[in-house]
């Protein structure tokens, strides 16, 4: 027995130690997924968290054309942030981004969610070729999109002054639709919302194919209005959806600069600043890179905050599944 | 799985190869041409003056490309500032003369002789000014403009008047009647003035006797704000609203003059030398060429009889980045840039050439010598290293915007864009 036990202990143990023994394998195992993460995080690395942290670093100095020919900041600590705050462009401009972006996304999500419900409704082929209208809005470069709208409303030559007057609206010869910068962001805003409605109206048609039928008509029968039945059943369905759309439109209409900065032919006056426009000409246009970096960094950090509330969603709508 | 990652690596080292050898390629081609930015009115207005330039480079280098790439002006700094970021700057570079002060300040171009430089004995005054900082000069004067009125000679002749006008009362009536002959067609302008073309604004300012700022102690003061300044512009506003129908938004690039002028849209313009040739160009208009017959151009003349309405001395320079790595190369090619043969073509197109050896080349050009006669009455931007950046960001235009548009009175608007300028023009460089 006793010379037993050891043979027995060793023949229960032999199966433990090939699984043990070879620890080298099993923390290879365990690095496995770090391994294979790692390419993605070098170049996550290399495109965001360097030029992030160059992005910071800068905001701290004095970085005119002088720091920038000899490639050599001057660490000024916070004076940079000190000078944005104390200035009136800056909160103007911070109040007028909040408000286009609110603009915009409202905007959007209304538009959108109209040309959704329509597609449900339209006949096969007529919801074809809406779609493929849509696909073709999504698929126009946005540089070349705002080069068409600006033709359309150029002072000179423009066909937009040139239908309106025709159309007997008014005598819109010569008519200025950036002079006034009501009318201007009008353009702007049509032209933001017109490039963002395809793909927010696509991705909730394809919600709105996931609700169930039945349940529309069950209501229908208990006597609710289509109003009532898009309230309390679509709209609570689609809930997850509208979260993602939603957030993903005010990170972009936050960060907008192509559409103003083209159809002013980049020289936008402060009427028509946001974050970005502010920066990019503080940046470039002054060679102020220091105090342009400021800026971009405090609409980093309010990005930020609007990307944790996102985030924070995805991971509830995840849990929830 | 093993497999999997082997080939995943296999696959980024395939990607990884043509990129790194792409790398390579073009350094190599470096050494083998040279990048030369220069703005776009020498494609516009004179672009054998380059290729002459270029093929008398190729003559002497052979084998070495020359690659000359067009700027516009609302973007050539932020594009150059970017380059220098990246050390890959052009090897030679056109600023304009308001531009160099702040590039030479900062170091940003290399010291050059002038003696090496062709004609540079006899260089314009007022350019080679502007390529000198702390005794040593670092650019090389190009070429230089005067702004005339472009005007067609039959519309005004349309009503009753067979010459130009040598007085700015004269010239308000002829403008008055051709907007109450031709005004019902509210496509038209008897002087189409963009309302941002700040470079005629700020002539009627100098006209009465303002500046846009001066240098006060240690400080550069804007003075916009100032009687003389707010007379300018009230007549500037006057007259612009009364003729002009052009948009209050855009400055006299967007679009050039020359194309409503062309399109018989505007009986006249004011315009650099150059702007005449381009009313034929397709680019500018393309007019028939019976027009020729019918334009004219005269000094603008000033409230003050016997004067003209100062004109914007401007002009270009081209200096050598210090981060080229193709110096000399990019130096004999200014050489051959801004030498005799290249810048005759160039004074031909319209412009002043940077010698005064060649001042007599227009001198019996009908078309061009009221352009060298309107320079006789000039004004120039505020010496101060950081006027560049007014220009880059330039408060003057949404000032004179409001200003027509009358979203603000001149006062208001002035007293805004001065705070601006002081803003840009005192801040540390």
């Amino acid at each position: 027995m006793s010379s037993r036990s050891p043979v027995a202990a060793a023949s229960v143990a032999a199966p433990f130690p090939p699984r043990r023994r070879p620890l080298g394998r099993r923390l290879r195992l365990a690095a496995a997924p770090y391994g294979l993460l790692l390419p993605a995080s070098v170049v996550v690395a290399a495109v965001l968290a360097y030029p992030l942290y160059y992005l910071v670093r800068l905001s701290f100095q004095h970085y005119g054309l002088f720091q920038l020919v000899r490639h050599k900041g001057e660490a000024i600590g916070t004076a940079n942030y000190a000078a944005i705050f104390h200035d009136s462009v800056f909160w103007h401009t911070l109040l007028r981004t909040v408000a286009v972006t609110a603009v915009c996304v409202v905007l959007t999500v209304v538009l959108s969610t109209l040309i959704a419900l329509l597609l449900a409704e339209l006949s096969s082929w007529v919801r074809l070729l809406l779609t493929a209208g849509l696909i073709f809005v999504w698929a126009t470069p946005v540089v070349v999109a705002i080069s068409i709208w600006s033709w359309m409303i150029d002072f000179e030559f423009g066909v937009a002054n040139w239908t309106l007057t025709k159309l007997g609206v008014g005598n819109f010869t010569h008519h200025d639709w950036l002079a006034n910068p009501w009318s201007g962001w009008g353009v702007i805003i049509s032209l933001i919302v017109w490039g963002a409605i395809p793909f927010v109206a696509i991705t909730l048609y394809a919600g709105l194919t996931q609700v169930s039928g039945e349940l529309l008509e069950a209501a229908a029968i208990d006597g609710a209005s289509r109003w009532r039945a898009f309230r309390d059943i679509t709209l609570p369905l689609l809930k997850p959806i509208y979260v993602i759309v939603i957030s993903l439109s005010i990170i972009w209409d936050f960060q907008v600069f192509n559409q103003v900065w083209l159809i002013t032919n980049t020289t936008p006056t402060p009427d028509y600043f946001v974050m970005a426009v502010y920066s990019y000409v503080t940046s470039f246009k002054i060679s102020e890179y220091g105090l342009g970096s400021a800026i971009a960094v405090v609409m980093v950090g309010i990005m930020a905050l609007i990307s944790v509330f996102y985030v924070r969603q995805m991971v509830k709508l995840g849990d929830v599944e | 799985m093993k497999t999997r990652i082997i080939v995943a690596v296999a696959l980024a080292a395939a990607l990884a190869i043509p990129a790194s050898t792409a790398s390579g390629g073009t350094t190599k081609a470096s050494a083998s041409s040279i990048t030369v930015w220069l703005m776009s009115d020498a494609q516009n207005g004179w672009p054998t003056a380059v290729a002459n330039a270029t093929s008398q480079f190729k003559a002497q280098h052979p084998g070495v490309d020359v690659n000359i790439q067009y700027q516009s002006w609302d973007s050539v700094l932020q594009k150059f500032d970017a380059s220098i970021a990246a050390s890959d700057t052009p090897d030679a570079i056109e600023l304009g003369n308001s531009q160099t002060a702040k590039y030479m300040a900062a170091g940003a171009f290399q010291a050059i002789k002038p003696k090496n430089y062709p004609n540079s004995s006899t260089w314009l005054a007022g350019l080679k000014q502007s390529c000198t900082y702390g005794g040593h000069t670092f650019c090389v004067p190009y070429y230089a403009g005067a702004r005339a009125v472009i005007y067609r000679k039959d519309l005004y002749r349309s009503v009753g008047y067979k010459s130009a006008p040598t007085t700015y009362s004269k010239f308000l009536a002829i403008g008055k009647k051709l907007m109450k002959k031709y005004g019902s067609n509210s496509n038209f302008s008897a002087l189409y003035e963009p309302g941002q073309n700040w470079y005629v604004a700020m002539s009627y300012v100098f006209d009465y006797g303002g500046q846009i700022a001066v240098h006060k102690g240690s400080k550069w003061q804007a003075v916009l704000n100032t009687p003389q300044a707010i007379a300018g512009l009230t007549a500037f506003k006057k007259m612009t609203l009364a003729f002009s129908r052009a948009s209050k938004t855009n400055d006299e690039a967007h679009p050039f003059p020359s194309i409503p002028f062309a399109k018989g849209r505007a009986a006249a313009f004011i315009g650099n030398g150059w702007e005449w040739p381009y009313v034929f160009n397709p680019k500018g208009g393309a007019a028939p060429a019976s027009f020729e017959k019918k334009m004219g151009a005269y000094p603008m003349p000033s409230h003050v009889k016997g004067k003209y309405l100062p004109t914007f001395l401007g002009g270009s320079d081209i200096g050598i980045p210090v981060q080229s790595k193709n110096k000399s190369l990019a130096a004999d090619w200014v050489k051959a840039y801004t030498g005799t043969a290249s810048e005759t073509l160039i004074a031909k197109a319209g412009n002043i050439a940077n010698s005064t050896k060649l001042l007599g080349v227009n001198a019996k050009n009908p078309a061009l010598a009221p352009f060298a006669r309107a320079a006789a009455f000039s004004w120039f931007v505020p010496s101060a290293p950081n006027w560049a950046n007014v220009e880059s960001n330039n408060p003057l235009k949404p000032m004179l915007t409001s200003i027509l548009t009358n979203r603000a009175s001149i006062k208001s608007a002035v007293t805004k864009a001065d705070s601006q300028i002081n803003k840009i023009l005192n801040a540390k460089s």
